[in-house]
Parts: structure tokens; sequence; C-alpha cells
């Protein structure tokens, strides 16, 4: 598996599901490209316009504690992220609502002790899939961040939780899920 | 080793004799709940997977609460479009317009959670369920619909962390109190994020299940994924009659490994709240006395039943809501607003100047009777007070106990409820 290259954009404080998908569009349907136009519309004034957050071109989130938190189950902050070119979420820790939908759409969702504290908006990352490591290649630093569950991996090489579970309704091999 | 009630939980219903925290299991699924707001994604989802019919229809249980009555033309299409569903799959368990409730109220309080069983959600107070002893979880869409096809769903089982509570209530403090106290205690830093919050001793046993409904559906604001107490007498005594369902009694084993275990003693436990945008952001009732609002709301999930318009009533029974103030009272479920008729709690706010309205989530999510606008001042007994959450993103919430906004309603600002005796 290969690196993935590409812009951080670093969160200065909580980074609230609330704020990522605004009231307006939690009925809209979950579709990764409509989604994104106004992703982080509420996070941060500048990406409160069509397309803001996915022009800026960031592949990668770093944030703090309680990444996506608030407690909305909408789907739409992970399509919609997914939709504006984000490849991989870093933070110190993460709301487990959308923890768990990042690991139902196959978004990676990293753990990585406050590397937020070390990264700043625009630094060029490389994150290793297979290792794990991070380096932020403007700065020449290395971070190390919590392995995934293979299950994680499975979920995402099946295309999500939804192609995982169509798989096994289809070949009558759901029944065995323990 | 022993093993926490979560943990006996996640095992007795994956098919296993035992589990450790951090291990993935497919569990077995007791009941789907979802509602208006989100219902048709969900039956959507679960169309697109290609299962014949659902794992069992008795046990998806349908609820319109975000949207009745609706506001707006296009919701009340919405709600037209939610309702061909449930009918198109012959649902059992709708709760529509004239027979409805917050969803997370009608699945305890109408039998549909079960002591050692797991529930799930598609609205993230599902934690509720916690009160009688069941695991209670809140997920996304494809989620229920996974769970809908199958009866199973994917969890990793969560370290547990403890909260023993002793002491004695003072009068007119209540379990939001003990979660907003909680919730400045423990922050969100992370450390209750992913695990099961259990609360048990000698406090929690004296708390109906108003009480401990209010203390698991907030652990969901902690970050927490479930909040669970043992049941016990009261738990019986409260199911009796709604379920027919078996269930067994079951506990934390004594050796059972928590992650942490934290003593509160509610003895000197007063009035608490969180200030405006942020959750962990609290204070007792003291720092913030004096301070001036021009809403208050008392319903939602978190503190919208009986007991919380009884102590309401018992406060504001003869007395009157200051003029400026607007008092909006909306019960949990229509089986919650029969009882306070019955009881006199309605008659006694409504004289005082409170406006009552039908069950539903009300403004708490912001959508309807009674958003917030620019410059509001809210005190709220709701659960979430982030910038929008209940309208406008210029208005302010405090979140507080019923307790605090009827004796603040009196005065016009922050008032500290054991500074009468309301006799």
């Amino acid at each position: 598996m290969q690196s993935i290259i590409g812009k951080a954009w670093v969160a200065k404080g909580y980074v609230m599901s609330f704020d990522m998908i605004l009231q307006r569009f939690w009925t809209a349907p979950v579709d990764p490209a409509e989604n994104a136009k106004w992703v982080m519309a509420g996070v941060d004034e500048a990406f409160n316009r069509e397309d803001g957050f996915k022009n800026m071109g960031y592949t990668f989130i770093v944030a703090g504690h309680n990444f996506a938190g608030g407690g909305k189950s909408i789907e739409h902050c992970i399509t919609g992220l997914m939709g504006a070119g984000i490849q991989a979420v870093f933070a110190t820790s993460f709301a487990r609502l959308q923890f768990r939908n990042a690991i139902n759409y196959g978004l990676p969702f990293i753990t990585c002790k406050d590397m937020n504290l070390h990264c700043e908006t625009g630094d060029e990352l490389a994150y290793d899939p297979a290792t794990g490591t991070i380096e932020n290649r403007t700065r020449g630093t290395r971070f190390q961040s919590v392995p995934q569950a293979p299950f994680v991996a499975e979920v995402a090489a099946a295309g999500g939780l939804m192609n995982f579970i169509r798989q096994r309704i289809s070949d009558g091999s759901v029944a065995t899920l323990r | 080793m022993g093993m926490t009630i979560t943990e006996k939980i996640m095992a007795s219903n994956s098919g296993r004799e035992s589990v450790v925290p951090g291990q993935l299991v497919w569990a077995d699924i007791h009941t789907v709940m979802t509602m208006d707001y989100l219902g048709k994604q969900t039956f959507r989802a679960f169309e697109s997977l290609g299962a014949k019919q659902l794992f069992d229809k008795n046990r998806v249980i349908c609820v319109s609460d975000h949207l009745v009555p609706p506001p707006t033309p296009e919701f009340a299409t919405m709600l037209n479009e939610w309702r061909d569903v449930v009918h198109r799959y012959e649902i059992p368990h709708f709760y529509d317009l004239g027979r409805q409730g917050i969803a997370h109220q009608l699945m305890v309080e109408q039998g549909h959670v079960l002591p050692g069983r797991i529930s799930i959600g598609t609205d993230s107070h599902a934690n509720t369920y916690g009160a009688v002893g069941a695991v209670g979880n809140a997920v996304g869409v494809s989620d229920a619909a996974v769970a809908m096809a199958t009866g199973k769903l994917w969890f990793r089982v969560p370290e547990s962390v403890r909260f023993h509570v002793t002491g004695t209530w003072q009068p007119w403090v209540m379990a939001k109190d003990l979660s907003l106290h909680i919730m400045g205690m423990m922050h969100w830093n992370g450390h209750l994020i992913y695990k099961t919050l259990e609360f048990g001793g000698p406090a929690i046993e004296a708390l109906g299940m108003a009480g401990r409904m209010t203390l698991c559906n907030m652990t969901v604001d902690l970050g927490a994924k479930n909040g669970i107490i043992s049941p016990d007498a009261i738990t019986q005594a409260y199911l009796s009659g709604r379920t027919e369902d078996v269930w067994s009694p079951l506990a934390s084993d004594a050796d059972a490994p928590y992650d942490a275990v934290y003593e509160v003693d509610v003895t000197n436990l007063g009035p608490m709240l969180s200030r405006p945008d942020k959750l962990d952001d609290t204070a007792p009732v003291e720092a913030l006395a004096g301070t001036p609002f021009n809403k208050a709301f008392v319903g939602t999930c978190t503190n919208g039943r009986t007991e919380d318009f009884a102590i309401m009533a018992s406060i504001l029974r003869g007395r009157q809501v200051r003029r400026g103030v607007n008092l909006l009272c909306i019960p949990a479920s229509t089986d919650v607003y029969l009882e306070c008729l019955r009881e006199g709690y309605v008659e006694a706010l409504v004289a005082a100047g409170a406006a009552f309205e039908t069950s539903s989530c009300g403004p708490c999510a912001g959508i309807h009777t009674g958003v917030a606008g620019d410059g509001d001042v809210i005190l709220s007994a709701g659960n979430r007070n982030m910038k929008g959450r209940m309208g406008s993103r210029h208005a302010q919430i405090y979140l507080t106990s019923p307790a605090v906004v009827a004796a603040s309603c009196i005065t016009g600002v922050i008032t500290d409820p054991r500074s009468d005796d309301w006799t």
C-alpha cells in the first residue's frame, strides 16, 4: 500500500459535528459530492461558502480531542469530508458516533496523540497506512499512530459496511457473523 | 476475572462466555429504533442491502418525534413519505402524532428495551435505555439498516468507568445536576470517549426511573458509548406491566475490572448549570445567580418526564412566571402528558403562565415549536447548548435542571431553587 501525500488542515479547537454539517443539510441525501459542497461550513468562516472547504485542497485533517463531537449520528459528516478530498483524519480522540460512521464508510480516522500541537495548516504530510507512520515533510517530523483494528481494514477493503454486509447477505454467510 | 454489566451483556448477546474490552463482537439486537427525521433514509439503506425482509418487524420501532406537528410544507411532505414507508412495512409499533412521544422516552416507557439486551437508535440519546440495565447505543443510518436486515451489529467492547455515588440528595437537587457536575468534572478531554459509564451506589439506588433516564441520557454528551444502571426493585416495578418479555437480574461482578472508578458524594451537590456554547463549561447556580434570560424550556428526552413537571409545579403553583419570560413546557410522551394532566401539574403550570405544547423534540434540536432567535438568552432543561442548537447561532443557551428553570422563571434571573421552601 502506497503512502498518501497531501496538505493538512489543522483544527484550533473542538470540531463539532453540528458545525461540520449545518442543520439545513441534516436531512439531505447522503451523497459525497453534494455533502462536500458545504462540509465544515460552520467550523470556520472561510469555509462558509459553496465548496469553501473542498476548494482548499486539503488531503488530511489534524485535530485534538473529540473530533466530530456533539452527538450527531448523521453520516453526511463523513461523506462530506470524503467528497471534499479528505483521505484521513488524525486526532487525539474522536467522538464515537462519527468514529463508527468513518469505519463504516472506510475513511481512516486515525488516533495520534497530540500531533495537532506540532503541525500547522498547510503542512505537507505523508501517511503510510501499512505502518501507521505520519511524516510531516514541511517540518521534518514523524508521528506514530495507533494501529487500526483488522476489522476496520476488512470493512474498508469491502468498500464500507454496507458492501461488507451486502456480500454476506448475497452469499448467505451473514448468519455466521459473531 | 469478573465482568462488568456491559461486558456481560456484550458476551451473552454474542454467544460468548466472556469478553474483554477492545474485543470486536457481532451482537444480537433486541430492538432498532428509527424516527421521522432519518427513518426514510434508514429504510432506503435497508432496501439496498438485498435482505428479503426485516429481521423482525415487531422489533423495529418507528417514531415521529422530530417533525411533529410539521412546521413547514417540506417537513410535512417528509413526514408523509416517512408514514408511507412505515405503513408499507406494516410496522406494528409506530408512534405517530396523536400517540406520539420522544423516541427514547417511548422505548423505555413502552417496554421496548429490556435489561441485559442491546437496543440501538438512529438518534444520539439512545443511551437513555441504560436506565433499565440495557445497553442503549446511538448509531448511524447504515448501522441501523444492517441491524434491521440481520438482527446483529458490530461492537467494540468498551472499557468501563464506574461512578460510585453516595450521600443524600438535597431538596431541589436533581439527577440533571449530577450529570452536569460530572460533565464539568470530566470535560471533553477524551477520557470518557468510547467508554461505558456505569452508575451505582446508594444515591443511584435512591433515584427513580426518571432520574436514571436523565443520567444515562446525557452520557452520550460526555462522549461515552453507553450509560448503565443495574436493574433493581425500582426497575422491576417500572417494567412490570410495560413488557411481557422475560429478563433476569444482572450486575457487575465485585472483581470486575474498571478503567477508572470515581466516587461522588451528592450530599454537597447543589443545582448546576452549563454556560452557553460548551457543555463542559459548568458552574454551580451560585456563580450565575442574577443572570437575566428571556426564554425558558423544559421538555426533551433528558428532562421532559412527569417527575420534572412535578417539581416545577411544586415551585410555580400559585406563583407567576415573570412578564418578559416565555416558559415553554413539552412532555416527553403522550403518557407523560396524560399523567401530568391527571396530577394537576399542567393546570398549575399553565395558570402560572407557562405554555404547553404537544409531545415532540420541540425546539431542542432547533427545528420547530419555539426555536431561538437572535439575542435570545434561554434557560433550558435540555441536553445541548452549542451555537445554533435551538435555532439562531446568535442565541445563548444555559442548560440546567427543571427546578432551576422553575425558580428562575419567577424572578426572570437565574435563581437557586434552594432559596425558598416553596410551601
